[in-house]
């Protein structure tokens, strides 16, 4: 071993106890910011990590509908979890259940952010006995939870009217304060579901638990629990029977739509389309492929009852009526030049629904045999502004306001300025105008609304589903006896001999209506068909119109038979009784 | 008995106390986990306390001169393990133990120390002058990336770094010049500033100015034109490997473990989760702490390895900034006792292998402590005397025998 003379080490040692010195110094630094200046952040935090919540999913509220029959009920049903832990775990127990139920398209995304995941929701009976009885004693972290669902029973019935619900993507509600949603929730896409989301969801409950950070749970802290608030009931105005009659008078091979409401309320009593869909294929977890088919169609979730557009025909013919009644260009006993089947104003010739022509004509008969030459000559003294004064009264060109989708259509009430945008103002476009034709665009419910205004002696209502009336307001410059005159006329239109809604008629009940066949481009007419029962004290006003269906009376008709028949089956007697006790009780 | 009126009681009573504290605070971090295996840690602990103690004590009663004889096979031996490790290794996301009967060891931890004897022996051989030459320093250099080479096979980058800690210490204290410390630093602070990560977009150009900032210090200084020519190839090539290396040799795992130290909110539940909850535990535990057994961060099992790594956590949540300060006053102590030792002992040897001694307790309980308080990456070094697990507590009380064996031969030459 060499013996080196020691050399002084004194100046080396106090370098290296300064480094030493220094790095010790950084640590005493970041400890006392730690546990000195910060600790309470960290003190917050360590609490918020030792106590779990687990929510407790509020109950949806029920949908009812008037008669307190349920149209949306909430149905249990069962999924597979797996709680937070390792990913090598975490792999281990998903393929064992995997192998187990021998299907491979679980969620088997790990994620350490989710207290449990989600393997399977929604399984059978098989899987759940699977799970309890086989897998479990091995694979502890599996369990099974209980889980809702919305289901409706009146599946196709009701699709649109009620809306549907799907699985949240809105991030902005997922993040907003209060924590309402959690991803993965079910929220109100469309319909009443949407609109009533607030009422319907109720208030999620907060279970705390102390627990470790493998998710394992230990004592309860009941003190701190909230429990969970029910969402609220929705009693709806919907009358099911005449919604299930209206969808099954509907035909299935053409598109179409019924609205029947309370003319004196405005309570909607149906509201159907066609086509129509399940919308229990929202929530399911097994329905991919049927949603898909739904989603992609274009037509199959347009709920045309309020977004439909469709010229309304001869069913409109009442408003030329009104407004020359009104400005008394006509009374009941005046005639225009007869009916030979066309006239020729200026260099275009307009054709009558009757080649031969109606001959001679007063306003009752114009309206009950639909005869566009009578209106043709009215809509020539009338004039532009004042038809369209009198259209407007009765809300076309507006949205009714029904609380049920915010983007209704308004239809089109076209003004002057319109067709100068377009291909120019000529008087011809009134004559269209007034027989429903031309440029006019009218939704089914409008024209419930257009209907029940005739049969309730002027108010225009607004359509609503639940609660109470919205305040009907009177139209102005409309006089009873204008509207009694065109009642009379639309009794004629189901009665009279030459009346193109005779097909209508119902032992015991007087119906008013209005027939209408819109041409329409490329496809066969539309058949329209308004009425409002009884005659006396209207508690029915009802639109319908079927897609390419052709004669109003003939194809309409029926179809708007069926419902009233429906509603006055149950309902009329319901609220005769009703009557009845109560002159008993006097 | 004359060596035994020689111990250094103060240093061996401040070792025990912390050996102790150690077995305590592993006693309360496994206290409410699932597995008896980790319920028992304390157990197993302090029975290899004893063993490592007895260890220890013996090598205080090696005769004079014997580990300087036995320098070389000592450092051979550690390099076979090491390899024997390579070979039939075990291990969860790395194979870093040697199963030996019942015993798990980790030979990396005994070879830190053979290393350091064999870096001591080496330099206590060489005269100033030869240290001052690069063949001198590279041959320094040899023994210390050997095990380095063959644990980051292992792979476990954090051990491996730690036998580079020593090698500079024990360089300058054998008398090499401060500025050539630098020349051969240099490289290491080019590889931190071509780190990309750690500087975002900023990283060329941070490095351009270190590579011609260090280019002209070196040529002012020494003004020797082929010196700085290799200086800067050593320099750049150092910078351009970085770069290489991150984008291809890198294990993920690595990776996420410098990326999460970097900015350990960027993932809170996934790779950042063991910083923030340590975080979180010693920043809760306040000034005085939440009680011995009382740590939540601990109970419910939100601290990762609480009882190996995260130790510290638990002292910082269970006993506070107090506990804290106490931890770190008795490794002070404990380190500047071995630095003391360093500088009074005669014989050369004996002073290098202090000092390379302390050099390797205080990198690992500032990378460790660092840790778990948010200012160094998670890299699983464990923290002396008070980490749970055997090959770390052997091999820091064997370090703590060689220094009390130096301090009795102190007046020797």
């Amino acid at each position: 071993m060499e013996h080196l003379p020691q050399q002084d080490q004194r100046p080396q040692i106090n370098g290296l106890l300064r480094v030493v010195t220094l790095l010790f110094a950084v640590l005493v630094l970041r400890l006392l910011y730690l546990q000195v200046t910060t600790s309470d952040d960290y003190a917050r935090e360590s609490d918020e990590n030792r106590i779990a919540q687990k929510r407790i999913k509020a109950p949806r509220g029920l949908i009812y509908d008037r008669d307190g029959r349920v149209l949306a009920r909430n149905r249990a049903f069962y999924s597979v979890s797996l709680e937070r832990t390792t990913r090598k775990d975490f792999d281990a127990t998903a393929t064992a259940f995997k192998e187990a139920i021998g299907d491979r398209e679980i969620n088997d995304n790990y994620s350490r952010r989710h207290r449990t995941i989600r393997l399977k929701r929604d399984v059978d009976f098989r899987t759940v006995s699977i799970v309890e009885e086989l897998l479990k004693a091995d694979w502890p972290l599996l369990d099974i939870e209980n889980e809702t669902q919305r289901h409706y029973p009146y599946s196709h019935s009701t699709a649109h009217l009620l809306g549907y619900m799907g699985i949240i993507q809105d991030q902005s509600l997922i993040n907003a304060p209060g924590k309402t949603y959690m991803p993965g929730d079910f929220i109100g896409k469309t319909g009443i579901e949407k609109i009533y989301e607030n009422n319907l969801r109720g208030l999620d409950g907060v279970h705390y638990l102390e627990v470790d950070a493998a998710g394992r749970t230990g004592r309860e802290l009941p003190e701190l629990d909230q429990w969970a608030v029910s969402g609220n009931e929705l009693h709806l105005t919907v009358d099911l029977e005449v919604q299930l009659a209206a969808e099954r008078a509907l035909p299935d091979t053409l598109a179409g739509s019924i609205v029947a409401i309370n003319p004196q309320t405005g309570a909607v009593l149906a509201l159907v389309n066609k086509p129509t869909f399940d919308a229990n294929i929202f929530v399911s977890f097994q329905a991919q492929e049927e949603r898909q088919k739904v989603l992609q169609s274009k037509t199959t979730l347009l709920n045309r009852a309020i977004r439909g557009r469709y010229p309304p025909g001869s069913t409109l013919k009442m408003i030329g009526a009104i407004a020359a009644l009104e400005t008394g260009i006509t009374d009941t006993l005046s005639t225009f030049e007869a009916c030979a089947g066309s006239l020729a104003v200026g260099d275009v010739v307009f054709h009558c629904n009757k080649l031969d022509g109606h001959g001679e004509m007063n306003l009752l008969e114009a309206i009950e045999t639909s005869c566009n030459i009578y209106f043709h000559h009215l809509a020539q003294i009338l004039g532009f502004k004042t038809w369209r004064e009198y259209a407007d009264k009765f809300g076309f060109g507006h949205p009714t306001g029904i609380a049920l989708d915010p983007s209704e259509a308004e239809g089109l009430l076209p003004s002057r300025q319109y067709y100068q945008e377009r291909e120019g103002w000529t008087f011809g476009h009134l004559l269209n105008l007034i027989i429903g034709q031309g440029a006019m665009l009218a939704t089914p419910l409008q024209m419930a609304r257009y209907t029940a205004a005739i049969a309730n002696g002027g108010y225009l209502v607004t359509p609503y589903l639940s609660g109470e009336p919205p305040e009907r307001q009177p139209i102005e410059g409309i006089t009873p006896a204008t509207l009694k005159i065109v009642r009379k006329a639309m009794y004629q239109v189901v009665y009279g001999n030459r009346g193109t809604g005779r097909r209508v008629q119902i032992d015991g009940i007087a119906i008013a209506a209005k027939t209408g066949t819109a041409q329409v481009p490329n496809r066969n007419n539309d058949a329209w068909f308004v009425a409002f029962a009884p005659y006396e004290n209207p508690t029915i006003a009802i639109a319908a119109v079927i897609e390419g269906g052709g004669g109003g009376g003939a194809v309409a008709g029926p179809i708007v038979r069926q419902v009233i028949e429906a509603y006055f089956k149950q309902s009329g007697t319901a609220d005769q009784a009703a009557t009845d006790t109560l002159l008993t009780a006097h | 008995m004359r060596l035994f009126r020689e111990l250094d009681f103060l240093l061996l009573a401040a070792t025990l106390v912390t050996v102790l504290l150690g077995v305590t605070m592993i006693y309360s971090a496994a206290f409410h986990s699932d597995s008896t295996a980790v319920q028992n840690a304390w157990d197993k602990q302090a029975k290899f306390a004893f063993f490592a103690l007895a260890v220890s004590l013996a090598i205080v009663y090696i005769p004079d001169k014997v580990i300087y004889s036995i320098a070389h096979p000592l450092y051979l031996f550690g390099l076979l393990s090491l390899l024997a490790v390579l070979a039939w290794g075990t291990g969860d996301d790395a194979a870093r133990w040697l199963r030996l009967g019942p015993l798990r060891l980790q030979p990396s931890e005994l070879a830190k120390i053979t290393t350091i004897i064999a870096l001591a022996r080496y330099l206590s051989d060489c005269t100033t002058e030869r240290i001052n030459k690069p063949r001198g320093f590279l041959g320094a250099l040899c023994i210390s990336l050997v095990p380095m080479a063959l644990i980051v096979r292992q792979p476990d980058l954090g051990t491996a770094i730690s036998f580079g800690a020593p090698l500079f210490p024990m360089l300058y204290w054998a008398g090499m010049r401060k500025l050539f410390i630098f020349l051969v630093v240099s490289p290491i602070i080019s590889v931190i500033c071509s780190f990309e990560p750690l500087w975002q977009g900023a990283a060329p150009y941070i490095f351009a100015t270190f590579i011609i900032g260090s280019t002209a210090f070196i040529h002012l200084l020494l003004g020797r034109l082929w010196m700085t020519i290799t200086m800067i190839a050593v320099n750049l090539s150092a910078g351009l490997i970085t770069v290489y290396l991150w984008d291809h040799f890198l294990r993920q795992y690595q990776k996420d473990r410098i990326m999460t130290f970097l900015d350990p909110e960027s993932d809170r539940l996934g790779s950042g989760w063991n910083i923030i909850q340590s975080k979180i535990a010693i920043g809760s535990g306040g000034l005085t702490g939440k009680g011995f057994l009382g740590g939540t961060q601990t109970k419910y099992e939100f601290l990762p390895a609480a009882h190996t790594d995260f130790i510290f956590s638990v002292i910082g949540e269970e006993l506070g900034f107090v506990g804290a300060l106490v931890v770190l006053a008795l490794f002070f102590f404990i380190i500047t006792r071995a630095l003391q030792i360093g500088a009074m002992v005669k014989n050369r040897f004996y002073s290098l292998i202090a000092i390379g001694l302390a050099s390797m307790l205080t990198f690992h309980v500032f990378v460790n402590i660092g840790m778990t308080i948010g200012v160094m990456p998670v890299t699983g070094l464990p923290l002396p005397f008070l980490s749970s697990g055997g090959s770390s507590l052997l091999s820091n009380l064997v370090a703590i025998g060689l220094l009390l064996h130096i301090y009795t031969y102190r007046h020797e030459y």
